[in-house]
């Protein structure tokens, strides 16, 4: 007896600690008085300047209301993805996060955030206060889910090593009319060793977050789209799609300003490879500035802006940006959206974000204040192109389609694995199988 | 010394038990010297590293025991005490993880979507019965193909790993055991240090070494003449013996990092061979080869194979040295089977269903190779 008592018991103890670690609280109204002291818990990802600039704000939030605490969470990148996956479904999550825009719809869809009330804002207001790529990474199925905090953008900017382009004998700083040009200077600034190998890349493009947003941009660029017609799957095999894959090719392949052997995603990363002099020409996000600066004091660089690569004109897709969002489960639903717009859609706050931290704004207005310049004039080279942004959309699984399969076979090709077609035809088979598997 | 008649008479049915791993844990120190004072060594040592916990189970059995008195009453509230505890322990975060598993591999899950109450199970996480199975052995899908070439690499890492593991352990241990005392703790401390540092720290420092032109490698080779491939770790179409160059420094890397396990475990095996055998070959005319190959390694045949298996089992489940040395690549060439579970679970798709089912097809491989061990180990031995 003895031994069963303590088996069923030892079964139900386990049983009951595992549900009540499973399952969520559900949220549920509870606003508080002005006097009645509230902690909010914030999530967000270690980084440096971010965390800086959201404490900042914190602090004076919490002076302006004295009976709210905050208290303020971060991790590692990976953990912190990890963290709200798990979290979120189970309704174990802090009341405001700070969440990537590739990731809101996903989690709002799901039933995992709540939707902005209409008296906090509009989706329409929203509509005239921020640009239309970040505020895309906010909604979902047209309802606004947060106030997006920056606008992401890879695309149209490049880092210059002015020593490399003086010991080149070119221009400096740079003034390119189209990419032919940028690609002339590049073939000028590769240096090759006597043994054959590469070791300064004129320019390096093969990183893979590039090459994922210079093959949608190039798409875009030549005015198709990737999305096939249900809006859901893909049409990555297109003539606009081939041809662009092709000029990533050439680059490679018949410029030779960037053997991608060496220089890609896990090797001679772009950012590190341009401190350390290992590029000439580095396209990289203006966010890599400030890491930059802190990590190598003494580098010279500029970021300037580049010209489109397959037309004419500058279109490209964004992945949106971090936005603030509450969670579902919060217990204090009016102060977490009272915080979140004081985070992400007060102007004064918001350009003390951009500023701290050196993201490009999602605000216009932002954007159009020339105090943002005085602390981030690396962000000048990005300014004029973010009208030209698009919201990526609902591309499934974003990280899968850029890092499994696009950025992968382009990779393949630019090394001289796979054609251009070859490699269109794997890109869309691979992408549509993973539209059809999530269904 | 008097030994307690009703322990030694426990201890001596015990070195008769049916069961042959507890024969063969009693059996390390049943190296010479009479009946008694083996069973008064066994009565003090009885819990040994192979001894396992299972095996002392039967000390508290009534029918081991014979009487149950008041001692062994308060024997067994001990013993409960003690194990209850680490059960739900165990049950809380082995058991369940393991179950939860084994269930999630039936559906198809995904944390970001909604299921029912019951642990978010049903609902938009919908039961597909097997066939996430079926997926991962003739599925078209990218990570269904990428598994697969992933079972590939794990075992050609593992067999790669193994007898170079070996051939350098085994010579390296004879040497340790062969020199002075004093430097044979101080070889032995360095020899382990890579065991016993982060492997993160260990990780950098080869990825430094590996780096393409400017590593240590590269100029290494450049120094004595040598043209270096271009890279070490991201060309995909340097390939050795049908073997990526890529996975070559990996194995390389990893037995540098792991090496030092076995090699303890053959000083200590050496150790344990009793010198008079080793005297009595010299004395019958065989020479250093001959001592080594016909007295010493046919000893160590048991030791030989547990530290196979060791090996075999930790090289499945080798995940930090891929995730940051080459993330898999280039072209998937390093992706293991962890790596695979890792990205499709948090990465990628967050498709915890299928990653519950590749770990299934993980845990079923592994499990083979312990019973495997097992019925090894439970081979007769004394010596």
């Amino acid at each position: 007896m003895n031994k069963k008592f303590l088996f069923v018991l030892s079964l139900l103890m386990i049983i009951s600690m595992s549900l009540s670690a499973c399952s969520g609280s559900a949220a549920t109204e509870a606003p508080a008085s002005t006097d009645e002291k509230v902690e909010i818990r914030v999530w967000g990802h270690q980084a440096p300047a971010f965390n800086a600039a959201d404490q900042a704000m914190f602090d004076a939030f919490t002076a302006q209301n004295p009976n709210v605490t905050i208290k303020y969470e971060t991790f590692p990148w990976d953990v912190f993805i990890q963290t709200i996956q798990t979290s979120l479904p189970a309704g174990n999550t802090a009341d405001v996060i700070l969440i990537p825009g590739g990731y809101t719809c996903r989690y709002a869809a799901g039933g995992q955030l709540l939707e902005v009330p209409a008296d906090v804002m509009t989706l329409d207001a929203a509509k005239e206060m921020f640009y239309a790529a970040p505020l895309g990474g906010q909604t979902c199925d047209g309802k606004l889910y947060g106030f997006p905090a920056e606008y992401n953008i890879e695309y149209g900017g490049a880092y210059v090593n002015p020593a490399l382009f003086e010991a080149a004998g070119l221009t400096y700083p740079p003034k390119w009319d189209n990419w032919d040009a940028v690609v002339a200077d590049a073939e000028k600034l590769t240096a090759v060793g006597s043994d054959g190998v590469m070791t300064v890349a004129g320019l390096h493009y093969a990183n893979s977050d590039q090459l994922f947003t210079y093959f949608l941009a190039g798409i875009l660029e030549q005015n198709a789209n990737y999305f096939a017609e249900d809006g859901k799957h893909f049409n990555f095999n297109s003539p606009e799609a081939i041809a662009t894959i092709q000029k990533l090719m050439d680059m490679a392949q018949t410029n030779k300003v960037v053997d991608p052997i060496i220089f890609n995603a896990d090797s001679e990363w772009v950012g590190e490879s341009f401190a350390q002099g290992h590029n000439g020409i580095g396209i990289l996000g203006s966010w890599y500035a400030g890491d930059a600066k802190l990590a190598y004091p003494d580098l010279k660089f500029d970021y300037v802006t580049l010209p489109p690569m397959m037309g004419s004109e500058y279109k490209f897709a964004s992945v949106g940006g971090w936005g603030y969002v509450v969670g579902k489960s919060t217990q204090h639903p009016d102060i977490a959206w009272k915080l979140a717009a004081f985070l992400g859609a007060d102007q004064a706050n918001v350009l003390a974000f951009n500023s701290t931290s050196g993201t490009v704004p999602a605000m216009k207005a932002v954007a159009a204040d020339p105090k943002l310049l005085e602390s981030a004039p690396f962000i000048a080279a990005t300014l004029p192109l973010l009208d030209y942004g698009q919201y990526q959309g609902f591309l499934t699984d974003p990280d899968q389609l850029a890092y499994e399969i696009v950025y992968p076979t382009i990779l393949d090709a630019i090394q001289g694995n796979l054609t251009a077609e070859e490699a269109a035809n794997n890109i869309n088979t691979a992408a549509n199988e993973m539209v059809d598997a999530a269904q | 010394m008097p030994f307690p008649t009703k322990r030694s008479h426990l201890f001596r049915r015990l070195l008769r038990h049916p069961c042959p791993p507890t024969r063969s844990a009693l059996g390390i120190i049943m190296a010479g010297g009479a009946r008694e004072e083996q069973e008064r060594l066994a009565a003090t040592f009885f819990i040994l590293p192979q001894g396992m916990p299972m095996q002392i189970t039967p000390l508290f059995k009534k029918e081991v025991l014979g009487d149950s008195g008041k001692l062994m009453a308060k024997q067994r509230r001990f013993a409960y005490t003690g194990i209850v505890p680490i059960l739900l322990y165990m049950g809380l975060f082995t058991l369940f993880p393991i179950l939860w598993a084994v269930v999630m591999s039936f559906f198809s899950y995904t944390p970001i979507r909604q299921g029912t109450w019951f642990l978010g199970l049903g609902g938009q996480n919908p039961f597909v019965g097997i066939d996430n199975y079926i997926e991962l052995f003739t599925g078209t899908g990218k990570p269904a193909e990428v598994f697969r070439l992933a079972v590939k690499n794990t075992f050609l890492f593992t067999a790669l790993v193994l007898p170079m593991n070996l051939i350098i352990t085994l010579p390296l241990a004879v040497l340790l055991e062969s020199i002075g005392e004093r430097f044979k703790t101080l070889f032995r401390a360095i020899y382990f240090l890579p065991t016993i540092s982060s492997s993160v720290a260990l990780v950098i420092i080869w990825s430094y070494m590996y780096a393409p032109g400017w590593g240590l490698l590269s100029i290494m080779f450049k120094a004595v003449g040598l043209v270096p491939p271009k890279s070490w770790l991201q060309d995909p179409n340097t390939i050795y013996f049908g073997v990526p160059l890529a996975m070559l420094c990996v194995v390389v890397a990893h037995v540098w990092q792991d090496f030092g396990y076995n090699l303890v475990i053959f000083v200590a095996a050496l150790q344990s061979i009793p010198k008079t055998l080793r005297e009595a070959a010299r004395v019958d005319g065989a020479n250093i080869w001959q001592e080594f190959w016909l007295v010493v390694v046919p000893l160590l045949r048991r030791t030989v194979l547990l530290t196979s298996v060791l090996t075999v089992i930790s090289s499945l489940q080798v995940f930090v040295i891929f995730q940051l040395l080459t993330r898999g690549g280039p072209k998937n060439q390093t992706q293991t089977m962890l790596l695979s579970i890792y990205e499709n679970a948090f990465r990628f798709a967050n498709n915890l269903g299928l990653s519950a089912a590749m770990s299934m097809i993980l845990f079923i491989i592994i499990l083979i190779l312990t019973v495997t061990q097992f019925r090894i180990l439970r081979t007769e031995w004394e010596y």
